[in-house]
């Protein structure tokens, strides 16, 4: 299957997007404009890119702690996404989430549970609710190398394949948990995501920073789930290029293996120069989509810095459906 | 009217929601062919089949997993949780998830879930099937907990949990489940939130739930005999609980005492006490009074068992103590 120059071209936008989203992030964090922790997903945009664009917007996402590009990407003004982070007013949740929890029902976006795996059992329930209502609907659920340590994640593939629900687990393997490598508190066969088989899910192990390969795994499952034959795991083998949080020197990490994965594998120069030398886009071309980006992020800026904090009462605003909470 | 079981009374709420809205579903362990372990979901699944009551393995967080993801979805679930005591398995989803659901979406979705739960020691069957869990709720605000005790109230109060659209927690004292009461056949709703009185009285004001109602009634009975009036409120919604009862009832009787089967450190009804002091103090006229299970895990001999719930000799003793105060 060869991809359409329409889908390369949002592969490749959609990457860079993320990047200067994540870059931009980093700064005005590091400026102190930003409370709060903030996980980049540098270097790891791929794996949101490709699995993004297979899904539709009813498609129910539940991104993980390092996926400000899923937020971007499903649907929610950008502008107000960047404003949650910004901890504004006008922020998708009203600056009560922050980067971590930035949700958007209307299109989908269930949102990151902090508590690392419990969207593993949550999942189910989306996937659920699409076959009960009888939906073609599908559930994106995106988890790390390390959080697939928690018992909801056994908990969850059992009931998922056994009840057939259209589930599509992004396993995102890059190599560590914080500081701990994933080898050194993991057992599995060859591949963390072999353990599937003890499930009866279908796995495939994808270089994660190939985005056209993580397009077409992610298209296969979703058409898999869609079809009513149930979830699929990919694992995607990538790297996140800074600490575990915006700040952190990430002294646990050899440096040449983080300049490997930097010079060696960035998954935006790779398809950047496949595009070029496929003669699909001429280096113009290309640069124009970066350009586009930049203006893109200029306009999200603006927006999150020139919007009013909330009010402190706004606090107190849906605790409960239809009942009132006491303030100060 | 027509006598139901407690558990019968249940089993009809859950019919009669199910026949109305077909967003309900139930799930849980042993609830679809088997109906249940106390057989309270027995029929559903004749009736309605695999689509809405979903038999699950042992997986209690995958459970309110489900329900959360499936109410934030638009359904509206009924999770039963085995024993109360297992909740510690779901606690993350119940705590972390079906409470902030409102919150943390702006308000633009709600989670519109029941977990019915068994809780409660007199069954002799130990620490890990005995236990009253309202404690570990109560700081956790965005849920609501329910706690009824007679048929009537446990048909039309479930029913009302089913048509919330927040989180309830249900609880069902094991061993009322066979207690019989008059229940009316048509659906109906107990309002949440609003707290029953179950017998006036001046001298002092017991306030408790479930199973400690009855306890509390037989004290009053016999107290009667001495010329002690005791007025008795059954709790129903334990919280959000409804002070306007609490504090009319204290605003004549001037003195309380709290019951409650859970151990006395961090008991749910402290909070129950500390805003009485906040509120009503001046009409107090002696201290307010808990009686709880001891600060022990509930132990399986009969007799241990009994050592650990408050009895009615515990009771009698702490009114005189305060009315004489
Ligand atoms: C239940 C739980 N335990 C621990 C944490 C703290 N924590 C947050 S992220 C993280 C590491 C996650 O690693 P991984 O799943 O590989 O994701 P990555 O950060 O590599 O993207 C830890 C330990 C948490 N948030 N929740
Ligand atoms: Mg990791």
């Amino acid at each position: 299957m060869n991809l359409s120059k329409r889908v390369l071209k949002e592969l490749y936008y959609n990457m860079v997007l993320i990047r200067d989203f994540e870059d931009m992030v980093d700064k005005y964090a590091k400026k102190g404009y930003i409370p709060g922790f903030i996980h980049l997903s540098t270097g790891q945009e791929a794996c949101q890119a490709g699995v993004m664009l297979t899904l539709k917007e009813t498609d129910y996402k539940f991104p993980d702690h390092r996926s400000h590009g899923v937020c971007l990407l499903s649907g929610t003004p950008k502008e107000r996404v960047l404003a949650e982070i910004f901890a504004k007013k006008t922020g998708i949740s009203g600056g009560r989430g922050g980067s971590m929890h930035i949700l958007d029902i209307k299109c989908r976006n269930m949102g990151f549970n902090a508590i690392q795996g419990a969207n593993m059992v949550t999942c189910l329930g989306t996937a659920f609710a699409s076959q009960y209502n009888n939906t073609q609907d599908v559930t994106a659920v995106f988890c790390g190398d390390g959080t697939i340590g928690r018992g909801e994640v056994h908990e969850g593939m059992n009931i998922a394949a056994k009840w057939k629900l259209p589930i599509i687990y992004v396993l995102v393997n890059n190599e560590y948990a914080i500081s701990t490598r994933v080898e050194s508190v993991h057992s599995y066969p060859k591949n963390l995501s072999d353990r599937a088989w003890g499930y009866c899910i279908p796995n495939e192990v994808i270089d994660g920073n190939d985005v056209i390969a993580v397009y077409k795994a992610s298209a296969k499952a979703v058409k898999r789930a869609r079809d009513g034959e149930g979830p699929t795991v990919l694992e995607l083998l990538t790297y996140r290029w800074q600490g575990m949080f915006s700040g952190d020197p990430a002294a646990y990490r050899p440096k040449d293996e983080v300049k490997i994965w930097k010079e060696k594998r960035c998954p935006i120069k790779r398809l950047r120069e496949k595009m070029i030398s496929d003669k699909i886009f001429s280096a113009e071309e290309v640069d124009e989509l970066n350009k586009q980006s930049l203006e893109e992020i200029e306009g999200m800026l603006k927006y999150a810095i020139e919007s009013p904090e909330p009010e402190p009462q706004d606090a107190l605003k849906y605790i409960y459906a239809g009942k009132e909470v006491e303030g100060r | 009217m027509r006598k139901l079981s407690f558990g019968r009374a249940i089993n009809e709420a859950l019919d009669q929601e199910m026949g109305r809205d077909d967003k309900v579903f139930v799930i849980g362990e042993d609830v679809a062919q088997m109906g249940g372990d106390f057989g309270v979901t027995q029929g559903l699944w004749k009736k309605y089949g695999e689509k809405r009551v979903k038999n699950t393995p042992l997986s209690e967080a995958a459970i309110l997993g489900i329900a959360n993801g499936a109410a934030m979805a638009g359904l509206r679930p009924v999770a039963e949780i085995m024993f109360a005591d297992f909740i510690t398995e779901c606690y993350d989803q119940l705590v972390n998830n079906s409470a902030k659901v409102h919150f943390m979406f702006n308000g633009t979705v709600t989670c519109p879930l029941v977990v019915r739960t068994v809780n409660g020691a007199g069954f002799h069957a130990a620490y890990h099937h005995s236990q009253t869990p309202e404690a570990w709720f109560l700081n956790v605000p965005g849920l609501y907990m329910v706690a009824p005790s007679t048929p009537y109230e446990a048909k039309g109060l479930l029913i009302a949990s089913i048509r919330n659209d927040n989180p309830v927690i249900f609880l069902e004292h094991k061993l009322l489940y066979d207690m019989e009461g008059e229940v009316s056949e048509e659906p109906y709703t107990v309002e949440i939130g609003k707290a029953k009185v179950k017998k006036e009285g001046k001298d002092a004001t017991i306030i408790t739930s479930q199973r400690m109602v009855y306890l509390a009634l037989e004290v009053a009975e016999e107290l009667s005999k001495e010329g002690i009036q005791l007025e008795v409120i059954d709790l129903r919604t334990l919280f959000p609980f409804d002070k306007d009862t609490i504090f009319d009832s204290i605003a004549k009787t001037g003195r309380v005492i709290l019951i409650n089967e859970a151990p006395k450190t961090g008991n749910y009804v402290n909070e129950i006490s500390q805003t009485i002091n906040e509120e009503m103090f001046e009409f107090l006229k002696a201290p307010i009074k808990r009686i709880t299970g001891l600060d022990t895990p509930t132990a399986f001999a009969p007799k241990l068992e009994n050592y650990y719930l408050p009895g009615k000799k515990d009771i009698i003793e702490e009114v005189k103590e305060i009315v004489e105060y």
